[in-house]
């Protein structure tokens, strides 16, 4: 199938990436050098062993967590910034971000808010798997770019490539006291997957031939099976 | 004073006397009908009209003999309430969707393509419709008696100006032009006195269905300023739908291998049988005594029996615009209508697959007290969209604007059907939010100075 190729193919450069910026991530996780973890109120492990990612704040509801920043916008920089956000939510450029968010494979949702008369902005979104990975994996696409030019617009904000970006994130991320999922089983690769899954079972029940194989006697074992009529089950609404 | 007692929390009884009958009472059957539009060139020629036309117009609930019993409701426009010159101040008090009119909200309705007011029948959507009068009666002779009050009302007043009249009527199948019972749902209004036709619904907040009481939010719905004008009226929305009825015919044919599963086809996409019979009650046939029984004819819910709908789909027309108990997105008492459908034109012979070039239909009145919440959100939502029953972007296979391109799902064991390529079968042809005062407010606007 096509669309699993890809699928493939995005994880391999997935995992290049990750491994490219793992060592990285481990200078940025030792508590030496990372003042965050002793200033901000995390649960992060204390002792000799520290994992490349290490724990980061917000909470999870499941496989989902929650990143919430907030910054200063820069004096006089509030319509500059709104014009880049206008930019961002333009329809011509809707297909490339959902695409990168496709690439990036681990971003539920993000928003961008201006707040108290202009001088504050609030970065919030969802996302899979650990922390590191995801602000890697941001700085590698499109959605990278846009980041820089839109946070270029906040206080203190060193780039997104700079190697103290992840420590400017930490110092101004606010974690949730609630946060709660929808559907804290499933990762957006799953949402994916299960969403070409029941394309295909569709187009499957749209064949006349479908239902005359469920009514070949050939086939009476396996559609008698507790599996089967689970999905026949769903097959008939 | 005919004041219905009411239990609503507020202690409130409904004022029924100062709401207009046409507001409220179900459709009778048989019935005979009109809808008549004017324009006010000149305000106090509108206000002279109002003046003529308040003794023709009743409030309270239907006499106890039906057949002597019809009734004028008059409604007004925004742009009629402009044109009889009601302060700004008041004007900019009535919420957006009725100040846009229905003309506007097109798009967010699904009035689109062939339905779009670019092609509706003038005067629709000009803004020159400022009083819609309607007149319904199960008794022609009573009817035109009635009617004849209100001509002699608008003739005899120079500066307004008849520009549109539509017969409605029974046909004499009693039954709509695709060939089904209508008429049969109507709500259960807490503090009116008019039972509910489902014995099953616990009674709606009167200020679901007019302004000045609590509704199911617990909060008085938003009124116009000042009180005596938005006091005890309510909002209509009045569409006038061409039905498409050889194309029904055709798309239940090349879609059906027997005549039975040709009726079983179309009774899925209403969610009732010809006869009104409701296919919750009786998912197989069709069952005439059980349609003639008015304490049965409605009587039911949704999800104890039929959660997936193998009985009546989740898509059926009736299904969608009344969901009742169904599993769905959100909250149905939040979305109930009074729906008044009337049809138009003659009927489509039986048996004719061919379109004679007639023009057919009905003319609805979709009646609550929220435009936007009721009529606009039942529109937008459940009746173009399938979102809220878990089939995305699947429309109302009676009702909605399809193009060629709808599907249907039919739940069905083993495998549920889903028919491709849907036409429209129906064709907005014009239509109208319109006022429905109260009768002290009708009074307060024939009355206005300057």
């Amino acid at each position: 199938m096509p669309s699993a190729k890809m699928h493939d193919r995005a994880s391999v450069v997935r995992i290049d990436m990750v491994r490219a910026m793992a060592p990285h991530a481990r200078a940025l996780g030792d508590p030496r050098t990372d003042p965050w973890q002793e200033n901000l109120t995390m649960t992060a492990t204390t002792g000799a062993t520290q994992s490349a990612h290490p724990e980061r704040p917000g909470r999870s509801d499941g496989v989902c967590n929650e990143f919430t920043v907030f910054t200063k916008i820069k004096p006089g920089h509030a319509d500059a910034l709104r014009e880049d956000l206008a930019t961002l939510a333009d329809a011509a450029d809707d297909e490339k971000v959902h695409a990168a968010v496709r690439q990036i494979g681990t971003l539920h949702d993000a928003r961008h808010v201006i707040f108290d008369n202009d001088t504050r902005f609030m970065f919030a979104s969802v996302f899979d798997g650990s922390w590191d990975t995801y602000i890697d994996d941001f700085a590698q696409t499109v959605v990278g770019a846009r980041f820089d030019k839109v946070f270029s617009h906040s206080e203190g904000f060193p780039g997104v490539k700079d190697p103290g970006v992840k420590d400017w994130f930490v110092a101004h991320q606010e974690p949730a006291g609630v946060f709660v999922s929808a559907y804290p089983d499933l990762t957006v690769q799953q949402i994916y997957k299960d969403q070409r899954v029941d394309d295909a079972f569709q187009e499957v029940l749209d064949t006349p031939e479908f239902r005359a194989a469920l009514e070949n006697p050939a086939n009476a074992e396996l559609v008698a099976t507790p599996a089967f009529q689970k999905l026949l089950e769903e097959a008939s609404a | 004073m005919n004041t219905a007692d009411s239990s609503s929390a507020a202690g409130m009884s409904v004022d029924i006397d100062d709401v207009q009958s046409g507001a409220l009472r179900p459709r009778p059957v048989p019935y005979e009908g009109k809808y008549i539009l004017l324009r006010v060139d000149d305000r106090h020629a509108g206000r002279a009209l109002l003046r003529r036309l308040l003794p023709v117009v009743s409030g309270g609930l239907p006499s106890a003999d039906r057949s002597q019993d019809a009734w004028v409701a008059v409604a007004v426009t925004f742009q009629g309430l402009r044109a009889l010159g009601v302060p700004q101040e008041s004007l900019d008090s009535f919420p957006r969707a009725f100040r846009e009119g229905m003309a506007a909200r097109a798009e967010l309705i699904g009035d689109v393509g062939e339905s779009a007011p670019a092609h509706w029948e003038a005067p629709f959507g000009t803004g020159d419709v400022h009083i819609a009068l309607s007149a319904l009666s199960s008794d022609a002779t009573q009817l035109e008696k009635e009617l004849e009050r209100a001509r002699v009302a608008y003739e005899d007043t120079p500066g307004v100006q008849v520009i549109w009249q539509q017969d409605v009527h029974q046909l004499p199948t009693g039954r709509t032009t695709f060939g089904f019972r209508d008429g049969i749902s109507h709500p259960n209004i807490e503090g009116v006195g008019l039972p509910g036709s489902n014995p099953q619904e616990a009674p709606i907040k009167a200020g679901e269905f007019i302004l000045g009481y609590l509704d199911e939010t617990g909060n008085l719905p938003p009124m116009p300023s000042p009180d005596v004008l938005g006091r005890n009226g309510t909002y209509v929305a009045v569409r006038k739908i061409h039905t498409n009825v050889a194309a029904w015919r055709r798309y239940l044919r090349a879609n059906s291998s027997s005549a039975e599963e040709e009726a079983l086809l179309a009774a899925k996409m209403v969610g009732r049988w010809p006869s009104g019979a409701p296919l919750t009650l009786t998912p197989e046939h069709d069952d005439p005594e059980l349609a003639a029984d008015p304490n049965r004819v409605n009587n039911f819910l949704y999800r104890e029996n039929d959660d997936r709908g193998y009985r009546c789909p989740a898509g059926a027309h009736i299904r969608r615009t009344n969901p009742r108990d169904a599993t769905i997105i959100g909250d149905a008492r939040m979305h109930r209508l009074i729906r008044r459908g009337t049809t138009y034109g003659p009927p489509l012979p039986e048996g004719v697959l061919e379109d004679d070039g007639a023009d057919r239909g009905l003319v609805g009145a979709f009646i609550g007290a929220h435009l936007e919440r009721q009529f606009e959100f039942i529109k937008a939502e459940w009746v173009n969209d399938g979102n809220f029953i878990g089939y995305p972007g699947e429309k109302d296979p009676v009702a909605g604007h399809h193009g060629g391109t709808g599907t249907v799902t039919i739940p069905e064991k083993p495998v549920r059907r889903r028919l491709q390529n849907l036409p429209s079968f129906v064709v907005t042809r014009g239509g109208e939010y319109c006022f429905l005062p109260g009768l002290r407010a009708l009074r307060w606007l024939a009355e206005l100075e300057d």
